[in-house]
Parts: structure tokens; C-alpha cells; sequence
């Protein structure tokens, strides 16, 4: 019954009818059903086609033209000339020498290693502290947060006055310390770097004035004002710590402080492990403020010149795109290691609510 | 099917309502009635403020006087024109004309971003430019012998001092470098910690005028080297870093962004307080531009019934040894990117900007915007000697932008980055005086010439 019987009798001819009529019109269902599938799955990629296109034209595209640039000498205009690995043999010279890639390497990290802890240290106190129940709560989460929404050219603006050696109200708290004024935006030398200390061990036998903090210290100030993105998190973070873990600790005997350091802060560590990850990423990108601050320039001194800047002269100024790119694809694998790095080193230090 | 129906049509009225904004975004010029039969010049610039209305000035008297150009042009302030330029012309929809201040003609041209003249230019007008523009507009538009780029206006700079309080202090202006650095000296004596004026304090992005001034060539470009190292050169660098010695680097600094912070960005030389007769410097090298500054400061104390300073301008005094009236010049130029679709019509609009042909045209803008016109024959209007008259200390500028010792940073490929290199170098050197100078400046000559070399061996040379 299952096939065809090629016999020449009349039963036969009603089995091979009775066959074709069941496997036809199976097959003619499967037809049907897959058309409706297709038209299913068209209508999914329909809708989905603006991100997908946009995906492909402008991420995946640029992303994999960007390698093959990163070994070609291309400068935007005339066809890329494949050069091979001498972008990237330039970048170990400069590395070796010192100067260009090796200085954008050195004020990049040291804005990403004081920015970012600094922000998540002010960010997770300000949550702390805006997790109090006070009257006029809604006004400061609020007051705290708006530096954050701030465009970044008028935070840019603004803090080049504040920072302004003799009018700025910066210099002007400092002295009420006793502090000299600083040359926040004309110093290279910076706070923690061994000029900087000569510069402190010199105040301190009397030799000099005290003159600690330069451009990139500015930077770091400029970013920790606007911690509003990470106090939020917290903010949000904390409101999910099971309340009976803190009946718990009061029974225990526990004190604000301890409830804070046992409970509190451990429960936080996936959100700091998240806001660690996300401001190296964002401290390696800072771009507008640095490229006001200087004039787009890097200067005084390329205490200024970071990833960022170094990589958007050297395509649009120097007409380099390769080497930018090859910049780029270095930056890329350093953020990479960093981040693995970080994630490797969560399960020492961040702990989950299920475990 | 019904759902599939109304997808196709709401992607479709998405569609034509794009065309539509875009199509009102960028109207044709046929559509207004007064272009009809016109063909547009697209122009981009980078003038805001007052100077974009002396633009738009130029441009309307230019369309009124056309029947066959009309120009539309597009202001961008800021830095971000290259950009933008490069990204039109790899699409494919460059504009017909640009103007420009940065030392990038000889980069461009190399590369082919933008149009030689003799492409665009009959050779008829090519002599007559060469005829008509002074030396230093030739040289910022010249590389290997072919013009890449039109000159529209030359920015000289100078010595600016403050008679009154110079007199104060029992001083005359300097004729000699040595006179001063001198009256740097007594004016602000080496040491003084948080000074509130400066007799004089270089720049060190002034290398370059200063260098020319001392004797010294940058680049040779028989032999394509780079000369950081010339005695004179490094004698300019090292005149310049004694003021870092003299005064410390931390001083130096905090006195600079002092600078910055001016209301408006005032001109440092100008007194702030109104019983003041002296300024943050008495003496200062600065651009043509200041004129106007000064000019407004003494009418606002006029009118206001207070005495003032009396202002002067020299050249840049000389070394034993050294040029006289030299200086480092640049300037804004006009250059016709590659693809550029109205090559007549720009070429049109850049003859009439710079007065070729009506020079009467060009010193009416040159009047207008404070700008040193390109060539004697300007200078020479009725319009623009009434203007030098009303603003005496014009003329030391306008004598200078003649002179043969004024010369640009090298037309050459790679001249941003030799910019970039040099004036750290000289940064380095005046924050830093207890290194070396000579050797600073050789470091940045390696580096430079490395690049150059490699910029060359890549087309063959």
C-alpha cells in the first residue's frame, strides 16, 4: 500500500490512485505550510531590515574594511596601497621610542585607572548616601544625576572656567586650604607621575611651589563630576538587596557600616564588575571634552594626547587612515585583554545573589 | 497577504516623504526664480561671527554682478571642514571651492584631493596670477612649481608694543633683538614669580617666525631635508627657551591660560581697568587682526572721556646676522576640490574675491574684513589707501606682506605634521630649558624627516 504497483490491473490502478492522491496531497500541504512559514520569516526580516542593514552598512562593514586598512597606507582619497604590517612595525617603533602611540598608551591608562575607580568609589557613595530616606530625597537623586545629561561641550566650557588658574572657583576653594593655585589646563605634569612627586618632595624641603596638578588631573575631575550613569545603577542595584538580609544583620548585630561592608557591597559587585567594564570602555573613547580642552591639539606638552585624539588626527589631520586603523585594532585588542582580565578576576571578587 | 499590503505601503510613503525632506533640504537652484539660468558654485568656508557677514557681503556683490555664476556658500565653523570635505569628495559630491588656513596645499595637491590651476585655469589667468599676487601668496599656493591654491588674504605677523607704558618704564621700541630682550628684562625681571605683566614673552608656536628672523631656513628643498639643526634655527629656539629659564615654565603656564580667560578673549596687550595703561604684555607679536581690537579699545576710552595708551607696530627685530622684516606667513586660500562639478564658476568667483581683473572688488572686502589683500595692485585702490589711512597701524603689516623674507611653513606633503613636530619641539625646549635645545630639536628633525622620506618613497620619488 505504501508504493506504487505497476501491475496493469484495475486493483493496482486504484492503489497507485489512492497513493497519489494521499502523498500529493501531503505534498502540496508541505507546500503550502512552507509558503506560510516563508511568508512568516519575510515579514520577521522585514521589520527587522532597518537594524540589519544599519548593522551591516555601519558596524560590520567599516569593522572589517578597517583591518584591511590597518595594512594598507590609505588616506581616504586614493585607493588603500597594502603596505603590510609597517603600520603596526610603526606603532612598536613609537612604543620602543616612546612618543606618539607610546604617549597616547600612557594618558589613556592613566585617565581609565583613576577616572574609573574614582567614578565608581564617588558613584556607589553618592547611591549610598541618595539611598537614605531624607526629606527632599527626589531633589537630590535629581540634582545629583542632571551633570549627567549635561551636553559634554558645555561641561567642557564650564570647566574651563572653573579650572581657570587666577579667576576659577576651583583655585579659589584650594586656597581657602592653603593650597596654591594649580595650572589645571596648562601643566603636563601631572599629580601622580615622578615629575609630580619631585614637584611635592620640592614644596616639601621649601625648594618650589606646589604645583600638583596638570591637565590630565583636570580630566579626572571633569569625569567624576559627572558619575550621575553609575550613581543610578547602584541606586537601582541597591534597591533589589533582599530587605531580610539586613533584618538578618541587625539580629547579628551589625552596624551601618558592617551591614554595608558584609550585605551591601558584596550584592553590588556584578554592578560594579558591570560599571568597571563599561567605564573602561567609555574612559578609552573620551573623546569632545579632550578635544576642547586642547583646541584638538593634545597640548600642553601631549599630556592630552589619548587614544582617541591621536587616532582622529592621524586620520583626518596626517591623512593616515591605515595607521589609525592599525591604532585602532591595538586599542581594540588591549580593551579586549582588559575586560577578559576583569571578567577572569569577577570570580574572586564578585559574588551573585544565588550563590 | 493584508498585513504584507500594508508593510509595502508604509515603507513606500516612508520612502517618498525621505525625498521630499531631502529634495526641500537641498533645493535646486533652478527653483528660485532669481538663479534661473545660472549655474551654481558651491562654496565652503569656515568664517563666523562678523567676518561671515563681510562672506556673505562678497558673494552677493559677486551673484549681482554674474548672469552666468551663482554662489551658494556654506559656512562651517569650527574643525571640522576637512573631515567633512574628505568624506564629500569620497562621495562623490564635493563642492566647486574652498577656503582654507591650514598648511595643507602642498599635502593636498600631492594627493590629489585637490585640482592644480593649470587644470582649471587657461594659461592667460595662470599669468596673470603669477604677475598680480604678491611672493609669500604665491608660495602658500605653490607646490613643485604648480599653483594648487589661490591666496584670498595674508595674515602677517608683527611686533605690537605699547608706547605709553614702554615710555614709563624710561624705554623706546625695539630696533635689535638684543634691545628686546632687554626691555623683556627690565620689565619683568628674570625670577619674578607671579608676574602681572610681561615686557615680552615669545610663543612657542613662534618658532617659525623667529627662526626666519635669526637667519635660518627650515627646509631645504634642493635637497629635500629638513634643517631643524641650522645654527640660526637653533639659536632662535634657544633664545626663545631663555625665557623659560628666566622665568620657569609654572609661571610661564599659569600666565598664559591667564591669556585665555579674558572676557571675549581680549587682545593681552589692551589694559583692562579702566585707569590702566598697560596690559598683560607691553609688547606682543600677534596678527594684522589686533588692529581692529585696538582701534575699538581707543574709540571706547574716547567715548567714554579716559586717556589711553599710544599703540605701535614694528617688525620683528633682527639678530646681528639675521633678516630683516622676516616673519612667518599665512593665510586663507581658496582650492577646487577634486571632482569639483563648476571649475569656471569657481575659478570666476576667486578672480573677483581677490581682485583680479577689478581690484577695486577685492579692496572694498580687504577694507571690510580688516584683511591684507594679495597683491600691490589692491593696496593700491583709492578704497583701500582710505581705509590704511583710518588705521595707521595697518601699514607696517601691508609693507611686511611684500616683503621676500615672509615666507609660509614649507608647501609640502606632510606640512601638518612638520607644524605639529616642530612647534612641540619648541614647547618642549622653552618648558625644559635645562635640556638641550640642539638636541630636542635634532630628535624632532629624525622624526620629521623619517615621515617626509616615507611620504616620498610611497609615490616613488
Amino acid at each position: 500500500m505504501g508504493r506504487l504497483n505497476f501491475r496493469l490491473t484495475k486493483a493496482s490502478f486504484d492503489q497507485n490512485l489512492r497513493f497519489l492522491k494521499r502523498h500529493v496531497c501531503r505534498y502540496a500541504g508541505n507546500v503550502v505550510v512552507s509558503l506560510m512559514m516563508k511568508r512568516r520569516n519575510l515579514i520577521g526580516y522585514l521589520f527587522a531590515s532597518p537594524w540589519m542593514v544599519g548593522f551591516l552598512l555601519l558596524i560590520a562593514w567599516p569593522f572589517a574594511a578597517s583591518i584591511y586598512w590597518s595594512f594598507c597606507q590609505y588616506d581616504l582619497i586614493n585607493p588603500p596601497e597594502w603596505v603590510g604590517t609597517e603600520n603596526y612595525r610603526r606603532l612598536m617603533q613609537e612604543f620602543r621610542e616612546g612618543r606618539g602611540f607610546a604617549v597616547a598608551l600612557q594618558n589613556t591608562a592613566y585617565y581609565a585607572l583613576l577616572s574609573v575607580p574614582l567614578s565608581i568609589v564617588v558613584g556607589m557613595g553618592l547611591a549610598v548616601a541618595l539611598s537614605w530616606r531624607v526629606r527632599g530625597q527626589a531633589f537630590y537623586r535629581t540634582a545629583f544625576y542632571l551633570p549627567a545629561v549635561i551636553p559634554i561641550v558645555a561641561t567642557s566650557v564650564l570647566w574651563m572656567w572653573l579650572l581657570d588658574p587666577q579667576d576659577g572657583m576651583v583655585n579659589y576653594l584650594l586656597s581657602w586650604l592653603g593650597v596654591p593655585g594649580q595650572n589645571w589646563l596648562t601643566q603636563s605634569r601631572s599629580a601622580f607621575s615622578v615629575a609630580g612627586l619631585e614637584n611635592a618632595a620640592g614644596w616639601a624641603a621649601g625648594k618650589n611651589q606646589l604645583l600638583l596638578f596638570g591637565s590630565k588631573d583636570a580630566l579626572v575631575l571633569m569625569s567624576v563630576w559627572a558619575v550621575g550613569n553609575a550613581m543610578i545603577i547602584f541606586l537601582a542595584a541597591m534597591g533589589d538587596v533582599p530587605e531580610s538580609l539586613y533584618e538578618a544583620a541587625t539580629i547579628d548585630g551589625a552596624g551601618r557600616f558592617r551591614k554595608f561592608w558584609h550585605v551591601t557591597l558584596p550584592l553590588l559587585s556584578p554592578v560594579i564588575l558591570f560599571n568597571l567594564v563599561m567605564g573602561l570602555i567609555k574612559s578609552v573613547q573620551t573623546f569632545t571634552s579632550i578635544y576642547i580642552l586642547s583646541e584638538g591639539t593634545g597640548q600642553p606638552g601631549e599630556s592630552l594626547l589619548v587614544f582617541s585624539l591621536h587616532l582622529f588626527l592621524s586620520a583626518f589631520s596626517d591623512l593616515e587612515m591605515g595607521y589609525a586603523s592599525a591604532m585602532a585594532w591595538v586599542t581594540f585588542v588591549i580593551l579586549v585583554v582588559c575586560t577578559l582580565l576583569l571578567f577572569r578576576s569577577s570570580k574572586h571578587w564578585v559574588f551573585y545573589s544565588s550563590q | 497577504m493584508k498585513q504584507l499590503s500594508t508593510i509595502f505601503v508604509l515603507v513606500c510613503l516612508l520612502a517618498i516623504g525621505l525625498f521630499v525632506a531631502l529634495q526641500r533640504a537641498h533645493p535646486r537652484v533652478s527653483d528660485r526664480p532669481e538663479n534661473a539660468g545660472r549655474s551654481e558654485v558651491v562654496f565652503w568656508h569656515f568664517w563666523g561671527g562678523a567676518d561671515r557677514d563681510v562672506v556673505d557681503d562678497v558673494v552677493q556683490r559677486f551673484n549681482a554682478s554674474q548672469e552666468q555664476f551663482f554662489v551658494r556658500s556654506i559656512a562651517m565653523p569650527g574643525n571640522n571642514l576637512q573631515a567633512k570635505l574628505f568624506l564629500a569628495i569620497a562621495g562623490g559630491d564635493p563642492p566647486d571651492l574652498v577656503n582654507q588656513d591650514d598648511p595643507i596645499v602642498g599635502d593636498w595637491g600631492w594627493r590629489g584631493i585637490v585640482q592644480p590651476l593649470q587644470d582649471v585655469c587657461s594659461p592667460e589667468e595662470l599669468r596673470a596670477l603669477d604677475e598680480f599676487l604678491f611672493p609669500a601668496a604665491k608660495q602658500l599656493g605653490s607646490f613643485d612649481e604648480t599653483m594648487y591654491a589661490v591666496c584670498n588674504g595674508l595674515d602677517v605677523r608683527a611686533l605690537y608694543y605699547n608706547l605709553t607704558a614702554l615710555q614709563k618704564h624710561g624705554l623706546q621700541p625695539p630696533r635689535s633683538l638684543e634691545e628686546l630682550t632687554e626691555i623683556a628684562r627690565i620689565i619683568t625681571p628674570p625670577g619674578t614669580l607671579n608676574p602681572e605683566t610681561f615686557g615680552y614673552l615669545p610663543d612657542a608656536r613662534r618658532l617659525w617666525a623667529w627662526g626666519k628672523v635669526f637667519g635660518g631656513d627650515f627646509f631645504d628643498f634642493e635637497t629635500s631635508r629638513v634643517q631643524l639643526t641650522d645654527p640660526a634655527i637653533v639659536a632662535a629656539a634657544r633664545w626663545m627657551a631663555g625665557f623659560g629659564n628666566w622665568y620657569g615654565a609654572d609661571t610661564i603656564n599659569r600666565f598664559r591660560q591667564g591669556d585665555q580667560s579674558l572676557p571675549g578673549k581680549t587682545f593681552p596687550l589692551l589694559p583692562i581697568q579702566d585707569q590702566e595703561v598697560q596690559g598683560r604684555y607691553v609688547m606682543l607679536m600677534d596678527g594684522q587682526w589686533r588692529v581692529r581690537d585696538i582701534d575699538a579699545f581707543i574709540d571706547r576710552r574716547r567715548q567714554q572721556g579716559l586717556a589711553y595708551p599710544e599703540f605701535g607696530v614694528c617688525a620683528l627685530p633682527a639678530p646681528a646676522g639675521g633678516r630683516v622684516d622676516a616673519g612667518w606667513v599665512n593665510g586663507n586660500f581658496f582650492l577646487i576640490p577634486k571632482g569639483a562639478k563648476n571649475t569656471p564658476g569657481a575659478v570666476a568667483f576667486m578672480k573677483y574675491w581677490i581682485g583680479l581683473g577689478d581690484p577695486e572688488q577685492a579692496a572694498i572686502t580687504c577694507a571690510a574684513g580688516g584683511w591684507i589683500p594679495v597683491s600691490e595692485e589692491v593696496v593700491q585702490t583709492n578704497v583701500f589707501q582710505a581705509f590704511l589711512d583710518e588705521r595707521p597701524l595697518f601699514r607696517e603689516f601691508v609693507r611686511l606682506a611684500g616683503s621676500q623674507n615672509q615666507t609660509p611653513i614649507p608647501v609640502i606633503p606632510g606640512a601638518p605634521m612638520f607644524k605639529r613636530e616642530v612647534e612641540k619641539a619648541s614647547a618642549t625646549a622653552m618648558a625644559k630649558p635645562d635640556q638641550s635645545t640642539e638636541a630636542i630639536l635634532q630628535e624632532a628633525n629624525t622624526i620629521i624627516q623619517r615621515r617626509l622620506d616615507k611620504l616620498g618613497r610611497r609615490v616613488g620619488q
